[in-house]
């Protein structure tokens, strides 16, 4: 359960009684609609808010029982994050980008996640890898966060509405590549969408409504 | 970690602030370092230029306007002492040494200083770097500023060098009021002494008095040059420098010659009251200059403060992606603390080169060598403001530490 309270209003409960699962190598969506609670459910799973009651484990871990560091370490260590809206760092350049979460604990980058870097960069389509963040389209900036969530190899890679600000052609491009990648890594993936087209490649989908998830109607949970 | 491409990104994006920020509070700096060094400089220079100005006896009129027209050759009308002390200087045991300064003539922008070859040779203790002193009437020692060669003839004109004022009508006015049938010859020059004296024209005393009209002060007409200055009537000096033989001299002299119709004092002491307020000035412009560093440094803290608050995002995403918060923490820190020391780093450099312009600006104006120099007090100033705009830095940095990250994504 997630409560959250707003200014002197009183606590609003965002997320009640939820349940659920993520294999690995599943791709679980969630959809439902806006203020429905999904991103709230994306952060509690990626430890960035506790639950004010319930647990989330990770195999046999309570992330809920971890303290902020440890629980930090382990997002680090096993979560990818794409954002709806991309969150890069315009300024830095592509590659620059993709290793950025190696330098939250490296001074040095190690060569060979570099050429990581560079191999993801190409994964994702993206050879001109001097050029600015800022200065990619929309939808190369969209890979470009998924390469840069796939830098340290995650376990678990949680989307926020990845196809949201894209076209059609990118919007597809764009999952191809999430399935593709998590494919090849066995990663388990839990997203947030409303496009159809990505909710009908997700293995099982969930409808959050006032903070209760039930499975879709069109889903194959 | 390795804060250093978040840094990087934040100042990109800051883009001309990333400039102007640092350049205000090096200006800002530099104003500081400037008024403090060259009010430094300019006490030390004027001091050391003094330093052969034991005791000036005048006749009654101000006191620093003698200093500053003796010392410092800033042309002025002031009264004459009768010449006659001269002689009862040269007779009295308590001096060691004493000259004549006289005034009022100029060749090509120079002042023509007529006084005794042994106080052109500082009473032995300078040494001409060229050719000699002057040993007879029509000759002269320059200063090492003036452009005369050795062997170069002139004729002085009447009336002190107008500074500053046109070449051409600097010319034509010494043209006009030249004393026709004079002529010196240069015969020495005379080390750098890094005062206004670089700039002069010595010669010697009874020369001076001669193209007055005042006969030489010698009863014959081929008497060697310098006291005692036996003529019936020793034509007044504007100004009489005196060495005397120890301290209490000093003090017997300014005594005697503060009554009858002189007035005597020590420059030095003069000095010591004129940088006592200057002091007081440079007090207000010290504490003006530190209130302006502490509004720039406050007004960039609140400018960081209010970018790390719009950055919030940023931040939270990074969180989100793995960094710790010691690691956001650094990255805002650091660079909010690099924009704040490169601006006390320029400044410092700034302020060295402002201070030293002033300096060539002064030396060029009143031929006082400033020399301006930027020493250990100044760097650990600014070593002191870098370590203050550090803990300002701080401010930004505990902001964004402090902001929880699920708030902040949304």
């Amino acid at each position: 359960m997630v409560e959250r309270a707003e200014g002197s209003r009183p606590a609003r409960r965002i997320l009640d009684r939820i349940s659920l699962a993520v294999e690995p190598g599943a791709i679980v969506a969630i959809t439902g609609p806006s203020g429905a609670g999904k991103t709230t459910l994306l952060h509690a799973v990626a430890g960035l808010l506790q639950p004010n009651a319930g647990a989330v484990s990770w195999g046999d871990l309570d992330l809920t029982a971890l303290s902020q560091t440890t629980r930090d370490r382990w997002r680090r260590d096993t979560v990818g994050l794409v954002f709806q809206d991309f969150q890069l760092l315009p300024e830095l350049d592509v590659i620059e980008n993709i290793l950025l979460p190696i330098r939250f604990d490296h001074w040095r980058t190690p060569r060979d996640l570099v050429g990581r870097a560079a191999m993801l960069a190409s994964r994702v389509g993206l050879d001109q890898r001097a050029l600015r963040a800022g200065a990619l389209s929309r939808g190369e900036q969209q890979r470009l966060a998924i390469a840069r969530a796939l830098m340290r190899g995650p376990q678990l890679l949680l989307a926020d509405e990845p196809t949201a600000s894209l076209d059609a052609d990118n919007s597809a491009r764009v999952i191809d590549l999430l399935i593709e990648c998590t494919r090849e890594s066995q990663a388990s993936v839990l997203l947030v969408s409303h496009d159809a087209q990505l909710l009908g490649r997700a293995s099982q989908v969930y409808r959050l409504t006032a903070g209760r998830l039930e499975v879709d109607s069109a889903g194959r949970a | 970690m390795n804060p250093w491409p978040v840094i990087v990104a934040d100042l990109r994006a800051l883009r001309w602030v990333a400039w102007v920020t640092p350049l205000l509070i090096a200006i800002a700096v530099a104003v500081g370092i400037a008024v403090s060094t060259q009010e430094t400089a300019l006490r030390r220079s004027s001091a050391k230029a003094a330093d052969d100005f034991d005791l000036l006896i005048g006749a009654p009129a101000s006191n620093t306007q003698l200093v500053l027209t003796t010392i410092y050759l800033q042309p002025a009308a002031i009264p004459l002492v009768d010449g006659g002390i001269l002689n009862a200087l040269a007779g009295d045991d308590r001096v060691k040494a004493a000259a004549p300064i006289a005034f009022g003539d100029s060749v090509r922008g120079y002042p023509v200083i007529g006084t005794t070859a042994a106080f052109a040779g500082r009473w032995g203790e300078l040494a001409p770097s060229e050719g000699r002193l002057f040993s007879r009437e029509g000759e002269a020692v320059v200063g090492k500023g003036v452009r005369l060669a050795i062997g170069e003839v002139f004729t002085p004109s009447h009336g002190s060098p107008a500074r500053h004022s046109a070449a051409n009508a600097q010319r034509e006015d010494e043209a006009s009021h030249r004393h026709e049938g004079v002529r010196y010859t240069v015969v020495g020059r005379l080390p750098r002494l890094g005062s206004p004296w670089d700039g002069a024209i010595l010669v010697p005393i009874e020369s001076v008095w001669e193209t007055h009209g005042l006969g030489n002060g010698h009863s014959r007409d081929d008497a060697a040059l310098g006291p005692p200055f036996d003529a019936p009537k020793v034509p007044g000096v504007p100004a009489i420098v005196v060495k005397p033989r120890a301290v209490a001299d000093a003090y017997a002299l300014r005594a005697q010659y503060r009554q009858g119709g002189t007035v005597a004092f020590f420059p030095a002491e003069m000095l010591v009251d004129l940088y006592k307020t200057l002091g007081d000035v440079r007090d207000v412009l010290v504490i003006a200059t530190a209130l302006n560093d502490v509004l720039i440094f406050t007004a960039t803290a609140m400018l960081l403060l209010a970018l790390a608050g719009l950055r919030r995002r940023r931040y939270a995403v990074l969180r989100a992606l793995g960094a710790s918060p010691t690691y956001i923490l650094l990255a805002v820190w650091l660079g909010a603390a690099l924009l704040l020391a490169v601006g006390c780093l320029l400044g410092l450099a700034l302020g060295g080169i402002a201070a030293w312009l002033a300096g060539r600006l002064v030396e060029e104006r009143t031929g006082l060598a400033v020399a301006v120099d930027i020493g250990g007090s100044e760097v650990l100033g600014v070593l002191g403001l870098i370590a203050v705009a550090s803990l300002l830095a701080l401010l930004p940095a505990i902001g964004t530490f402090r902001t929880p990250v699920d708030q902040s994504l949304r």
